[in-house]
């Protein structure tokens, strides 16, 4: 099955307002059950995120977040249903799947001794980079304040730095979908304005985000919708403009209850 | 009148605290383990320990004090000053001992320097090399005495030498790792270890190293568990048992100074600049340089293969190992490389287990990266020790140099099958950053090692034998079908790799 082409926006977006009008499909999961054991991580959701929009995925802890994300990356197989990113089912054509994707892990992501330098190389390399892309990155690492620790291990790194790197690992590649998982957790105000710029430049060139947060004010502040979880299953998707100020925080909360 | 505490009311609260936070940590650790997997490996290690310490009693020739019973005994003495040795080089190695609890995990309770002193000593036991030159003690005993009363008298002071040896050696372990955390620890601690080489080397040259060890202070012990329970029994006993106490007590002390100061390979490790070197010209290459970086900038892992590239390598030279003995070498240094991170092999990557996961690559080309790496530290070890040993064993015999050849490449694709299948099949996260952390809990540890150590030494030996063949045909050709089987079972395990709820498990365990 061949790749549905992912449209490149025609403007700029504004965070937290609805992307420019596309409608394609980028990410499509249906009926998601993931199994560990006797566990059932994620017990049937389904949702859809399009081209050109954020959608960020809210819920309590072991709502099924992060494993949604695993799946959508090609890290963890689903144990039924079906997942479909750019128009390709994830299962039999993980590879084609994961040059699409660009992942931030919830947890680290970072291999201790290596340096980020060395992590962007083995990135550049598997992701078949084309030549210009190390000015590109340095820039990258430069807006995201890394530039003066390219050549130490992560294994020093605190866990904001780590959090950042971690975007720019995602975002090197200009990727398709950006699956951004606790992109905000411990990242300071610089590293969280810098989040918001990947994902608006994301956003401009038509990719798909998804940002798996327990910060409900940065997910509405970055996305343009909110899909929320509950018990592994999905139970609403709003327009992120909904779970704004106090009344969003309730509506929220009815949602989690 | 002074109503304070006096410091030995303190001390004596301190150690009645840890003694309680040590018992709850152990609580802890056997609770995550399988009962049966924990009954299992008690029952057997018990079982060995029980046979070692008498079944030789019986065996020919035991007790004759004319016959090889009587050299054994003489040699007794020189086998209780190399457990010592060997203990402290295990606990200078290891950074003081290893964690009952990780680092990172104990950061969030009240555990004291004195609690994890008595946990590393608690675990020392724990590893094969420790079991086997115990049981070999105990075996030795009870060659050298025979079916007499007095054996079960001689082996309770040979346990006795076994704690006591093992508690000093905690205390130059960690007083050996102050120092090294400590203003120019690290070159402090390389100039002596530089300086033991050389001294020992000096003994070797001028033949004063087995009058030395004969006249170590070890003979007393050997007499005192010869003399039937009397007097000089009795001394001993009170002797051993006043060393255990006094070396457990005092070990706290280095252990407070050492946990007070930074250690100071990780740090520098974590500071230093690595520059960065031309992009690589293929996914095999790039994955090989992420995972060598992962494997020679750990800690335990560069001070690991340094000792065991030097230690058996300088035992060669030291006792003048011919060729067909060499070739049992190159099996132990392999076995010993993969306990480094080997039977864990997954875990280098740490959390960063998940990201790499999500990298376009196909898993083969992701095994064989790893697989490579792994062969390469075996190989880096293993050729050093062969190195040494050839300096002082000469030129080989064309069957010699096969044999050693053939054992060498052999344990290569033995010890790498058997890592990666572990590796998969029982992942575990280890944050290899400390050199008192291993790949894997204890048990599991002492159980790779048995099975690595029994299946490399098998090989050794037989390649022993046939070196001493003429020609050198005949030890490549038994290689050949040991390497082929060897090499089928990797291959099917670099297919099994393949299966994405296999990576699934093993990134999930790895990554915490």
């Amino acid at each position: 099955m061949s790749a549905v082409p992912l449209p490149t926006a025609p403007s700029g977006p504004v965070p937290g307002t609805p992307g420019p009008g596309t409608t394609d499909v980028a990410v499509e999961v249906r009926d998601l059950h993931v199994r560990f054991g006797a566990v059932e991580a994620v017990g049937g959701i389904s949702l859809t995120a399009t081209a050109g929009r954020a959608t960020a995925l809210l819920g309590r802890n072991g709502a099924g977040k992060s494993t949604t994300m695993r799946v959508l990356a090609g890290v963890v197989p689903a144990t039924s249903g079906d997942v479909r990113v750019g128009g390709l089912d994830v299962r039999r054509e993980r590879l084609a799947v994961q040059r699409l994707v660009g992942y931030c892990p919830d947890v680290g992501g970072l291999v201790s001794r290596a340096t980020p330098w060395e992590h962007l190389q083995l990135a550049g390399r598997l992701r078949r980079l084309g030549p210009g892309w190390e000015d590109r990155v340095r820039d990258l690492l430069e807006r995201f304040e890394l530039g003066g620790v390219a050549h130490r291990m992560t294994s020093g790194f605190s866990h904001g730095m780590g959090r950042r790197l971690s975007v720019v690992l995602a975002a090197v590649h200009e990727p398709s979908v950006l699956l951004l998982d606790e992109p905000f957790d411990g990242v300071d105000p610089i590293g969280v304005e810098a989040t918001f710029d990947v994902v608006a430049d994301a956003r401009a060139r038509g990719a798909c985000v998804l940002v798996s947060t327990h910060l409900r004010e940065l997910a509405v502040e970055v996305c343009t919708e909110v899909a929320v979880l509950r018990a592994g299953a999905r139970v609403a998707t709003l327009p992120a403009a909904r779970m704004l100020g106090e009344d969003g925080a309730r509506e929220y909360r009815s949602l989690l209850d | 009148m002074s109503t304070a505490a006096s410091w030995t009311d303190t001390a004596r609260r301190e150690a009645r605290s840890s003694l309680v936070d040590v018992g709850h940590l152990v609580r802890f650790r056997v609770g995550t383990l399988p009962r049966r997997t924990l009954r299992g490996g008690l029952v057997a290690v018990l079982a060995v320990t029980a046979v070692s310490a008498a079944l030789p009693a019986w065996a020919p020739g035991a007790g004759d004090p004319d016959g090889r019973a009587g050299d054994l005994l003489l040699l007794l003495g020189t086998g209780l000053t190399s457990f010592l040795l060997l203990g402290v080089l295990a606990a200078v190695t290891g950074g003081g001992g290893r964690e009952l609890i990780a680092r990172d995990h104990a950061a969030a309770y009240p555990v004291g320097a004195t609690a994890d002193h008595l946990g590393a000593l608690l675990l020392a036991p724990l590893t094969i090399a420790w079991l086997l030159q115990a049981w070999l003690l105990l075996g030795a005993t009870a060659y050298a005495l025979g079916p007499r009363p007095l054996l079960v008298s001689a082996q309770v002071v040979v346990v006795l030498w076994l704690l006591a040896a093992t508690a000093v050696a905690q205390v130059v372990g960690w007083s050996l790792e102050a120092v090294r955390r400590g203003p120019h620890g690290v070159r402090l601690v390389r100039a002596l270890g530089l300086a033991v080489v050389l001294g020992v080397t000096g003994l070797v040259v001028t033949d004063r190293l087995l009058p030395l060890l004969d006249a170590s202070p070890t003979t007393v012990v050997v007499i005192g568990l010869a003399s039937p329970p009397g007097m000089r029994w009795g001394l001993t006993v009170a002797g051993l048992l006043l060393a255990s106490l006094v070396a457990v007590a005092f070990g706290a002390v280095p252990a407070h100074l050492a946990a007070r100061r930074l250690p100071a390979d990780e740090a520098r490790a974590e500071t230093g600049i690595h520059r960065a070197r031309p992009a690589p010209r293929s996914d095999l290459a790039a994955l090989v340089r992420l995972d060598r970086a992962s494997v020679w900038r750990a800690v335990p892992t560069r001070r690991g293969v340094l000792v065991l590239a030097g230690g058996p390598g300088l035992v060669a030279v030291l006792g003048d190992l011919p060729w067909e003995s060499v070739t049992v070498l190159p099996g132990l240094v392999a076995s010993g490389a993969a306990l480094l991170f080997g039977v864990n092999a997954w875990c280098l990557d740490e959390r960063g287990a998940l990201w790499r996961e999500s990298l376009p690559v196909g898993p083969g080309t992701v095994f064989t990266a790893r697989a490579l790496v792994l062969a390469e530290l075996l190989l880096v070890g293993s050729l050093a020790t062969v190195a040494l040993a050839a300096t002082r064993a000469g030129v080989p015999t064309p069957g010699e140099a096969a044999a050693v050849a053939a054992t060498l490449t052999v344990v290569m694709a033995q010890v790498v099958g058997a890592s990666m299948r572990w590796s998969a099949a029982h992942p575990y996260p280890a944050d290899l950053r400390s050199a008192r952390v291993t790949p894997a809990p204890p048990l599991a540890m002492v159980g790779y090692s048995a099975r690595l150590a029994l299946a490399t030494t098998l090989t050794g030996v037989l390649f022993s034998l046939l070196a001493r063949l003429p020609g050198w045909h005949v030890p490549l050709l038994v290689a050949v079908p040991m390497l082929c089987w060897s090499l089928a079972r990797l291959a099917r395990q670099h297919r099994a790799w393949a299966d994405p709820l296999v990576r699934a498990r093993v990134v999930g365990a790895v990554a915490g």
